[in-house]
C-alpha cells in the first residue's frame, strides 16, 4: 500500500474536486480501490461535500419562499368545524349508501325465480283420517305415497275431478316440476269454485298458482294473485305473501 | 417587470437538473403547488405557517431528488410533491404527537424510550442539525465553500467577488474551511448517516 496519499490529503481534495488528470487520477482511483482508509477518507470528504450542497440549497430556496410568500399571500380557505363536521358526515352517508347500493346490486343479480319458489314452497299435506285411509280417494293415496305420476295420471284420465283431486294434481305436478300442468290443475280448481258456495282448497290453491307462476316467469299473473292474497285479511295464506316476497318478484319483472 | 412563466414538467426537471433558470423554476413550483399543499396541511390539523415550513422543505427535498436523479419522472411533479407534502406533514404530526406523549410520560416519570418511527423522522431532525454545523461555520468559510462545490465557481471567479489577493490564498482557505467543517462532522456521528442517506438515497 502507498502511504503518500494519506499524507498528502490535499491530493484526495483536488482529486474530489476533479483537478486531478491523467495518470495522476488514474493513479488515485486505482488506490481508492485497494485502500480502505483512503476511501474511508474520500467517504467523509464525499459526505462534507453534500452538506455544504444541501446547505446551499436550502439558502436558495429559502430566500425565494419568504419572496413567494408575499406573492402568494391570499389566504387559503380552511374547512370550518360545521363544514368539516358536514363533509365528515356526507362521507358517511355516502359509505351507507355505497354498502346499501352493493347490498342492492347484490341481491337484485343473485335473486332467481327457482330461489324464491325453494324458499316459499311447502309440499302441501294431507290431513290424517281416522278410518286409517279406508276413504281416501285413489288420487289421496297416491299424493301420500308420494306417487306425482299416479295422482297426474289419475286426473287426466278422468278418474278424479273433484277440486280435492285437481289440487293435488297441481302439486304433484309442482313436484315433477311441470309448471303448466300445475298452472292447469289449480286453474280448474278456482274455476270449480267460482259458482260454488262452499270454497273447497280456493285459498290453498291460488298460493300454490302464484308460485306456480312465479317458477314459470309470469310475473304479472303472480303479483296480481300475491297482491289480492295480501289485501285479504282472511285469506289462509295471508301471513305468507310478505312485503320482501312481493319486492322480490317485482325485482324480477326489471331483468 | 418580472415574466411569470409556467414550465412543463419535462422543462422543469430539467432546468432543476442544470441549474438553469432556478430561480423561475422554483417559483413556478411555488405558484403551481402551493396552495394545494398548504390546503391539505391546513386541512390536516396544520397552521398557515406549519403548511409554509413544510412546503419549503418539500421544494428543497424535490430538488435534490431531481438534482440526483431519484426523480425519473414515473408520476407527475405534482403527484410526487402532493406524496412529499403527505409523508412530510404526517411525519411532523407523529413527532408532535411523540412528543407530547414524551411530555406526559416524565410527568408520571415514567419516560421510555420509543424506537417506533422515529427512523423516518431522525432523517428530518439530522438534516437540520446538517443545516445548524454549516451555519455554524465562519461567514467567510461558509462563503467560499457555497461559491465553490453549490453555485460551482472557479478559484478566479471567487478571487473576483472576495478581497483575497491570490488564486493560491482562496485555494488554501477553501482547504481550511473544508477540513474543518469535516471535523466538525466527523464529531456527531449521526449526521454521518444523515449525509449519507442524501448523498446515496
Amino acid at each position: 500500500m502507498d502511504n503518500s496519499t494519506h499524507n498528502d490529503p490535499e491530493r484526495l481534495v483536488q482529486y474530489l474536486d476533479g483537478e486531478l488528470q491523467g495518470s495522476d487520477k488514474e493513479k488515485m482511483e486505482q488506490q481508492l480501490a485497494v485502500d480502505a482508509l483512503l476511501k474511508q477518507q474520500y467517504e467523509s470528504l464525499l459526505l462534507t461535500r453534500e452538506s455544504i450542497h444541501y446547505f446551499g440549497l436550502k439558502e436558495k430556496v429559502a430566500g425565494l419562499h419568504s419572496q413567494m410568500m408575499k406573492e402568494l399571500a391570499a389566504p387559503v380557505a380552511k374547512l370550518n368545524p360545521a363544514r368539516r363536521m358536514l363533509r365528515y358526515a356526507a362521507s358517511v352517508a355516502a359509505a351507507i349508501l355505497l354498502v346499501a347500493g352493493l347490498f342492492f346490486a347484490y341481491t337484485f343479480f343473485t335473486l332467481s325465480p327457482d330461489k324464491i319458489y325453494s324458499a316459499n314452497y311447502k309440499r302441501f299435506e294431507l290431513s290424517t283420517t281416522r278410518d286409517g285411509g279406508a276413504g281416501e280417494t285413489a288420487s289421496e293415496k297416491a299424493y301420500r305415497a308420494g306417487n306425482y305420476k299416479e295422482v297426474v295420471r289419475i286426473h287426466d284420465a278422468d278418474e278424479d275431478h273433484t277440486p280435492k283431486g285437481e289440487f293435488l294434481c297441481g302439486v304433484a305436478a309442482l313436484e315433477l316440476n311441470d309448471n303448466g300442468k300445475a298452472i292447469k290443475c289449480f286453474n280448474e280448481v278456482l274455476d270449480a269454485n267460482k259458482n260454488t258456495a262452499e270454497k273447497i282448497l280456493n285459498d290453498e290453491a291460488e298460493y300454490y298458482l302464484t308460485l306456480s307462476y312465479i317458477r314459470n316467469q309470469e310475473y304479472d299473473k303472480a303479483l296480481s294473485l300475491m297482491n289480492k292474497i295480501k289485501d285479504d285479511k282472511e285469506h289462509v295464506y295471508h301471513e305468507r305473501v310478505s312485503g320482501k316476497l312481493l319486492r322480490q318478484v317485482k325485482m324480477l319483472t326489471w331483468r | 417587470m418580472e415574466v411569470i412563466r409556467n414550465f412543463p414538467d419535462s422543462e422543469l426537471v430539467e432546468n432543476l437538473k442544470s441549474g438553469q433558470r432556478m430561480d423561475e423554476s422554483i417559483k413556478a413550483i411555488y405558484r403551481s403547488h402551493f396552495e394545494s399543499l398548504c390546503w391539505y396541511v391546513m386541512n390536516n390539523s396544520g397552521s398557515r405557517q406549519d403548511a409554509e415550513d413544510i412546503f419549503q422543505e418539500v421544494v428543497v427535498n424535490f430538488i435534490d431528488m431531481v438534482q440526483k436523479d431519484k426523480f425519473r419522472g414515473e408520476s407527475t411533479i405534482k403527484t410526487f410533491l402532493f406524496s412529499l407534502n403527505r409523508y412530510t406533514w404526517l411525519n411532523e404530526l407523529k413527532r408532535r404527537g411523540r412528543a407530547m406523549t414524551r411530555e406526559e410520560k416524565y410527568e408520571r416519570g415514567q419516560e421510555r424510550v420509543e424506537m417506533d418511527t422515529s427512523h423516518l423522522i431522525a432523517d428530518r431532525e439530522g438534516k437540520s442539525e446538517v443545516l445548524r454545523i454549516v451555519g455554524e461555520l465562519g461567514e467567510t468559510c461558509r462563503k467560499i465553500l457555497l461559491l465553490f462545490y453549490y453555485e460551482n465557481m472557479s478559484m478566479k471567479e471567487i478571487l473576483d467577488v472576495t478581497d483575497y489577493e491570490t488564486e493560491q490564498v482562496v485555494r488554501n482557505k477553501k482547504y481550511k474551511c473544508l477540513k474543518q467543517l469535516e471535523q466538525m462532522i466527523m464529531e456527531r456521528p449521526f449526521l454521518k448517516e444523515t449525509l449519507k442517506n442524501l448523498l446515496h438515497g
